[in-house]
């Protein structure tokens, strides 16, 4: 049974693992505000992209209604006589 | 620069609003592809050295197993993606045969690459059979000097075991890597007779032959690797007992490590039963089918059966032989089937959706509460750990489920293809087609969506949760390892442990290597601090939750520790790991140790979130099907093959409105598997593949799903607008209502995603919306078109029911207006141009049918067609077909409005004048009346030369009738006079144009009808508002206030916004009040809207004015002329005695040869011209009306039998029938367009009446309308 356990330093072992529970804390702190920092990121583009997309959808009405606007009004200065009085 | 704490300014984020529309109807569909950081240690456990446990040999070991392991993956993925290249290579035609040899260097070259590799596959799998040989008998020397294997060895060694036996089987199927290899084998022989010592080659290539035709090569040399010394079985068996036990509690097993062991543990039942030892009792399961591949199953009993002839030992055990294959396992094997556990799978996910939105909840409440109670803060992080592990299991389960039918399904191809399926036909079919395509029936392929968007929608909510969560899922597992190792173990040392030094030191070490006993220092909260330092004695140490979570070396250690303390140092221990026969440890503290043991190894998998999620969520393997294709000789299937698409497919074509929702969740099946090619299998074809198919089903899938939505609300509306007192007395009216389903989640889709590309799906749809609205407009006019102008009520009709189904869908989709579709497609656009596509048409459609082939019935108000053959066919393109939601949507819907349509289609009447007033609008409305009216005056135009011939046939003088001829003598002098000499022939000209000039003139009328309805409507509606009142005598008043209503109510309402100082901006109000005010008189201006009628007469009798003289000519004496007189009443006078005595002759009731629009025809002219008097009077119907009259009177007197009126009766009926109708039109013109006033003053001073007065019409009047053609 001598082969089990047996840290040899064990005082020595603890210190470290407390000092390592320590630094560990401030890493994961760290890693997981920098990944709360993506995220954010990540859904910010979400958002801006169906913002945008609303914007288009929106832009495109408007555009196919100015295109139907000037066809009229193409039309109506292709006879400029009807509308002299 | 002040620095800002970090948590500060993250929070600080979160004040921005992002706010999102898009509805969560996809999966996760993984952005960035996340690494495992804990299950597996990414710094190589070189920490494990640190806590000083002397498994630095472990260490070496374990990292070399998972280096094979990771290559041998590798490896397999190789085999797996293997394409035959020999199926590629050309033929040379015959006229390049001398080049025959550069083709063998060419072929050579190529298959010398992809040789190398499988060269590469035998070398490697030697070596990692020798390496794991090596470590087992290693590790499982009883007199073993080193520390080890740890348990995470001993996953390993089982994983590295489950690489070799799944290359093993790899190559057992792949039938193109031997055939391949053959080729290669001849180019080589050709190629190589030039090379000059190629001995080592060819003895090089034997072995690689050998090794590819051997079945279970791999298997037999690790065989032969681990027996070489004869010690290996204890390891062995210990696997064995590891597995098992591992898969009977099925804790802390996610679904890859399960299949892993159960493909493992026939293997090494195998391999442990051919030493002398006896393990087979240990292996009870009976799996009929394991998942290896995804399109490649393992079945256990196969397996044994053909490894038991290679191993003579383990063929002796029969009971494993005889264990069924799954194809001859009983039909009521469900276990295997998703459908059979939907029901439970569903209230599962409803249940922990629901709790873990809960728990989430209460975590964010707990976030957003300062100095919370730290009991409720550890109850609430602990409850959301919960709810994570119980969501990973829940996940694993269900992906396991998939994997499992999948597998199966491969086992069972399915036998028949479909009863209508001919024979010869289902024989075609390939083997991919048999396993996949036909094998899921409908109520499979729901199940499998179903399940397939729970696994995903989980996933993605999890998902999603993860950097919320994550610190609690650290503080709670950080408390459970520090509760262990500081609470538990003391306790455990203090009494159970006490005596034993041994166990004791190495409970001490556990705490050694993972107690955070200052986990509180940094929070300078006194009460806390003395809680820790204070309760030490009472109840355990208090501490400090901390973010932090164990190392994977931790949990290593800590497994290692724990597995000896309870194994101690005996590996072969009776009772499996934590059976408590033979042990000195409680059973009490031996549980608390196997349940912390199990947890440690699940705490991996939860600090892994993300990755792990990616695993379990992972349903990529469905469009794998590398295995079938070789097998088929295709080089792919077609999409209909595919399982994913099948899945979209079922939903589109189910039309399921609980289903529908999900339809983008098969999409994501292909993000996985595209995912799993490029990082995984690392194919770039394979990539290219699924992008190639995603490409396709997309656009097919867009389709389907746009025809699916345009239908659905056509069938809508349709079922609105039917008449609901109609659908109330139907027995079957359900049929015609329809299945709500909600379309509004995917409406809002702007961002799909699929293979890393974003796709408005929204956008695509109104782009879709607003093409097939305007096709289908297209084809309604085209539809209208083909038929005549009956069709008019039709047309109308399904305008408005796609009219209200884009009012319906407009509320979820914005697409063009639909008022500005139907402009455009009735070409309608231009400003100057009042002729619309639909008036033009009904214009000629007028001119070429319905003037002349229809007749009226002045009865029934109604124009039908002439039964005679049109003298002109009418030449018109065939009715177009359209699928059924082009019409009302379905098929019953079509037919219930097509009945309806067809009640008017015989005829034309008011209802068809409605909707040609409600089409055509104010727009083109005027366009026609005119287009009509000149129509009129042409027809004069023409009628005028033929009257002319007509006035000079007649006979120099026609007195009256005289009485004494009776009926009969009358008629005859009638026809002597009236034979019209040469000009016969004009007659029925003449008679079909003043018909048609009668037609338009009623036409008219109805019209008039139908706008004086509309006008009275509106009236109504706008009265109120304008101040208008009722008067006593029937007058409208009105109001005396000055100001009407409605620029009153605006006026006060604008003042009184204006007045509160707050209003931002007033002047909109200011606009509107005065917009009110243009309203007012606008409509005011509406209110006295003429007749269409009058004008049209007026306008009729402006057009006749320059015939006048010629129609009505001054007499000369000044007094009415009687016999010699060739106005016009005369001419038509002896045209409709004419065409009374024709009509009669021919059958009696063939009346409708020209119909009454003759009448109207012929009686608004004698009218307009004035000579309504003269006809009466002189119209030689009429006056053989009196003459029969007095004849009837005297026959009465005499009591003479009626001898003289004889076969006259019908004639004379006619002609009274004609008096009657033309006093009716007479009465009408009256009313219209009196002249009487204008007669009155038209007599002379003399005395003589002047025949006909100019009836004035202004000339401005018609400029206003437009003219035709523009």
């Amino acid at each position: 049974m001598a082969r089990a356990g047996g840290i040899t330093n064990a005082v020595n072992v603890g210190i470290a693992v407390q000092a390592d529970w320590e630094n560990r804390e401030f890493i994961s702190h760290i890693s997981l505000n920098v990944r709360r920092l993506f995220e954010f990121l990540l859904q910010f583009e979400a958002t801006t992209k169906s913002k945008l997309a609303s914007l288009n959808e929106k832009l495109d009405t408007l555009e196919r209604r100015l295109e139907l606007l000037e066809v009229q009004v193409g039309t109506a200065s292709a006879n400029p006589s009807l509308f002299s009085t | 620069m002040a620095a800002v704490p970090v948590e500060e300014a993250i929070a600080a984020l979160s004040t921005f609003s992002l706010e999102d529309e898009q509805p969560e109807v996809q999966g996760p569909a993984v952005l960035v592809s996340t690494e495992r950081g804990s299950t597996i240690s990414p710094i190589e456990y070189s920490d494990v050295s640190a806590y000083r446990l002397s498994l630095t040999e472990d260490t070496k070991a374990l990292n070399q197993l998972n280096t094979l392991i990771q290559d041998g993956k590798e490896m397999a993925s190789v085999l797996y993606t293997y394409r035959s290249c020999v199926k590629a290579l050309p033929q040379l035609p015959e006229s390049l045969k001398h080049s025959q040899a550069d083709l063998y260097l060419e072929t050579y070259q190529v298959l010398d690459l992809e040789m190398s590799r499988l060269r590469e596959i035998q070398r490697w799998q030697a070596s990692a059979a020798t390496k794991l040989a090596a470590d087992m008998q290693r590790f499982s020397r009883p007199e073993r000097r080193i520390n080890g294997p740890t348990i995470t060895h001993l996953w390993s060694m089982l994983k590295l075991l489950d690489v070799l036996v799944q290359l093993d089987h790899l190559k057992n199927a792949k039938a193109s890597i031997p055939n391949d290899f053959s080729w290669y084998k001849r180019t080589f022989t050709q190629v190589s007779i030039q090379w000059p010592d190629t001995d080592s080659m060819r003895e090089e290539l034997d072995d690689l032959q050998i090794f590819l035709s051997t079945r279970w090569a791999i298997l037999l040399n690790l065989h032969v690797e681990m027996f070489r010394v004869n010690n290996v079985e204890d390891i062995l068996q210990v696997l064995i007992v590891f597995a098992v036990e591992s898969l009977e509690l099925d804790f802390a097993l996610l679904f890859p490590e399960r299949h892993m062991l159960l493909r493992v543990l026939p293997v090494l039942v195998v391999m442990a039963t051919s030493s002398e030892k006896d393990s087979e009792s240990l292996y009870k399961r009976n799996d009929p089918v394991i998942p290896a591949f995804p399109d490649l199953h393992l079945s256990p009993t196969a397996i044994l059966k053909e490894l038991s002839n290679y191993f003579q030992k383990f063929s002796s055990q029969t009971r494993l032989l005889t264990l069924p294959s799954p194809h001859e396992l009983p039909p009521r094997e469900r276990h295997y089937l998703i459908v059979n556990h939907i029901g439970a799978i569903r209230a599962e996910h409803d249940d922990f959706a629901i709790r873990f939105a809960s728990a989430m909840n209460q975590l964010l409440l707990l976030k957003s509460t300062d100095g919370a109670d730290v009991e409720w803060c550890k109850e609430v992080k602990g409850n959301m750990y919960d709810m994570v592990v119980e969501g990973f299991q829940l996940l694993s389960r269900w992906t396991a489920r998939v994997w499992e039918q999948c597998a199966w399904k491969f086992s069972r191809p399915c036998k028949d293809v479909g009863p209508s399926e001919s024979q010869e036909l289902s024989s075609s079919y390939s083997d991919y087609e048999k396993v996949v395509r036909y094998n899921y029936s409908a109520e499979e392929r729901k199940a499998l969506v179903e399940l397939v968007s729970y696994i995903k929608s989980v996933g993605s909510m999890m998902q999603r949760s993860d950097t919320l969560i994550a610190d609690a899922l650290w503080e709670t597992i950080h408390a459970e390892v520090q509760d262990f190792v500081q609470n538990t173990l003391a306790t455990m040392l203090r009494t159970t442990f006490r005596k034993k030094k041994d166990l004791s030191r190495i409970l001490s070490d556990m705490r050694t290597l993972s107690a955070d006993w200052m986990a509180n220092t940094n929070k300078p909260d006194s009460e806390f601090q003395s809680l820790q330092h204070g309760g030490d004695e009472s109840r355990g140490n208090f501490f400090y939750p901390r973010p932090v979570a164990p190392t994977a070396a931790q949990v290593h250690c800590l497994q290692f520790l724990i597995y000896e303390v309870v194994s101690g140092g005996n590996l072969r221990k009776p009772g499996g790991l934590f059976g408590n026969s033979g042990s000195e440890i409680p059973v009490n503290d031996l549980k608390q140790l196997e349940t912390f043991f199990y947890k440690l190894s699940f705490f991996l998998h939860i600090l892994d979130y993300s990755a792990t999620i990616a695993t379990l969520t992972d349903l990529g393997f469905l469009w794998f099907r590398e295995f079938y294709l070789e097998s088929s000789r295709v080089i792919q299937f077609p999409v209909e093959c595919s399982l994913p698409w099948m899945l979209v497919d079922h939903v589109l074509e189910s039309q399921s409105a609980g289903l529908l929702e999900s339809v983008l969740m098969p999409f994501d099946i292909y993000n996985d598997s595209a995912q799993h090619a490029l990082v995984v299998l690392k194919q770039r074809f394979l990539y290219d593949e699924i992008e190639a198919e995603v490409d396709h089903c997309f656009d097919i899938f867009v389709t389907k799903l746009c025809e699916a939505i345009f239908t659905y609300y056509k069938s809508w509306s349709a079922s609105e607008l039917l008449d609901p007192s109609f659908l109330f007395a139907l027995d079957n009216g359900e049929k015609y209502s329809i299945q709500p389903m909600r379309f509004t989640s995917l409406l809002k889709m702007t961002r799909v995603k699929l293979l890393g590309r974003t796709i408005d799906l929204r956008s695509l749809i109104a782009e879709w919306m607003n093409k097939v609205f305007r096709e289908n407009l297209e084809f309604l006019f085209d539809r209208f078109e083909s038929q005549d102008l009956c069709a008019i009520v039709e047309l109308e009709k399904l305008i408005d029911i796609l009219k209200h189904s884009h009012e319906l869908l407009s509320k979820d989709l914005s697409i063009d207006s639909f008022s500005l579709m139907l402009n455009e497609m009735q070409e309608n656009i231009s400003l100057v141009s009042f002729s619309s596509r639909l008036a033009s048409q009904i214009w000629s459609e007028m001119q070429s049918d319905f003037l002349p082939n229809f007749i009226l019935c002045n009865t029934t108000q109604r124009f039908i067609r002439s039964s005679k053959v049109p003298l002109v066919p009418v030449q018109k393109p065939s009715v177009p077909h359209a699928k059924p939601n082009f019409y009302c949507g379905t098929q019953d819907l079509n037919s219930a409005h097509q009945s309806f349509a067809r009640l008017h289609s015989g005829f034309f009447g008011i209802p068809h004048m409605i909707s040609l007033v409600k089409l055509l609008g104010s727009r083109s409305l005027p366009w026609l009346i005119r287009a009509l009216l000149d129509h009129i005056s042409n027809k004069i135009a023409t009628l005028e030369p033929m009257i002319t011939g007509l006035q000079e046939t007649l006979p120099k003088s026609i007195g009256l009738l005289p009485f004494d001829g009776g009926v009969t003598g009358c008629m005859r002098l009638v026809k002597e006079q009236l034979s019209w000499g040469t000009k016969s022939e004009l007659k029925a000209e003449v008679l079909r144009g003043i018909k048609e000039i009668g037609s338009v003139l009623y036409w008219m009328g109805l019209l008039d009808i139908v706008l004086r309805e509309l006008d009275t409507t509106h009236f109504m509606q706008t009265a109120p508002w304008l101040g208008l009142l009722p008067g006593a005598d029937g007058q409208m008043l009105s109001q005396n206030a000055g100001e009407s209503p409605v620029v009153n109510l605006f006026k006060s309402a604008t003042a009184a916004i204006v007045s509160n100082p707050r209003c931002p901006n007033p002047t909109s109000f200011y606009t509107m009040s005065k917009q009110a005010e243009a309203a007012d008189l606008l409509y005011k201006a509406n209110l006295n809207t003429g007749s269409v009628l009058e004008y049209a007469l007026a306008f009729t009798s402006a057009a006749l004015d320059k015939y006048c003289s010629k129609w009505s000519a001054a007499p000369k004496t000044g007094f009415i002329d009687i016999t010699t007189s060739k106005d016009f009443y005369r001419i038509y006078s002896g045209l409709q005695i004419g065409y009374l005595e024709q009509s009669v002759q021919l059958q009696p009731n063939n009346h409708d040869m020209l119909g009454d629009s003759v009448a109207w025809g012929g009686c608004t002219i004698i009218y307009l011209l004035g000579q309504q008097l003269h006809f009466e009077l002189f119209d030689f119907s009429y006056q053989i009306l009196n003459v029969a009259e007095v004849e009837a009177a005297s026959i009465m007197q005499t009591h003479k039998s009626p001898h003289s009126g004889q076969g006259w009766d019908s004639m004379l009926e006619a002609m009274k029938k004609a008096r009657r109708l033309n006093n009716h039109v007479f009465s009408m013109l009256k009313a219209r367009c009196p002249l009487e006033d204008k007669m009155a003053c038209a007599i002379k001073q003399s005395g003589a009446p002047l025949p006909r007065i100019k009836f004035e019409n202004t000339v401005s009047a018609f400029e206003t309308l437009p003219q035709k053609g523009t």
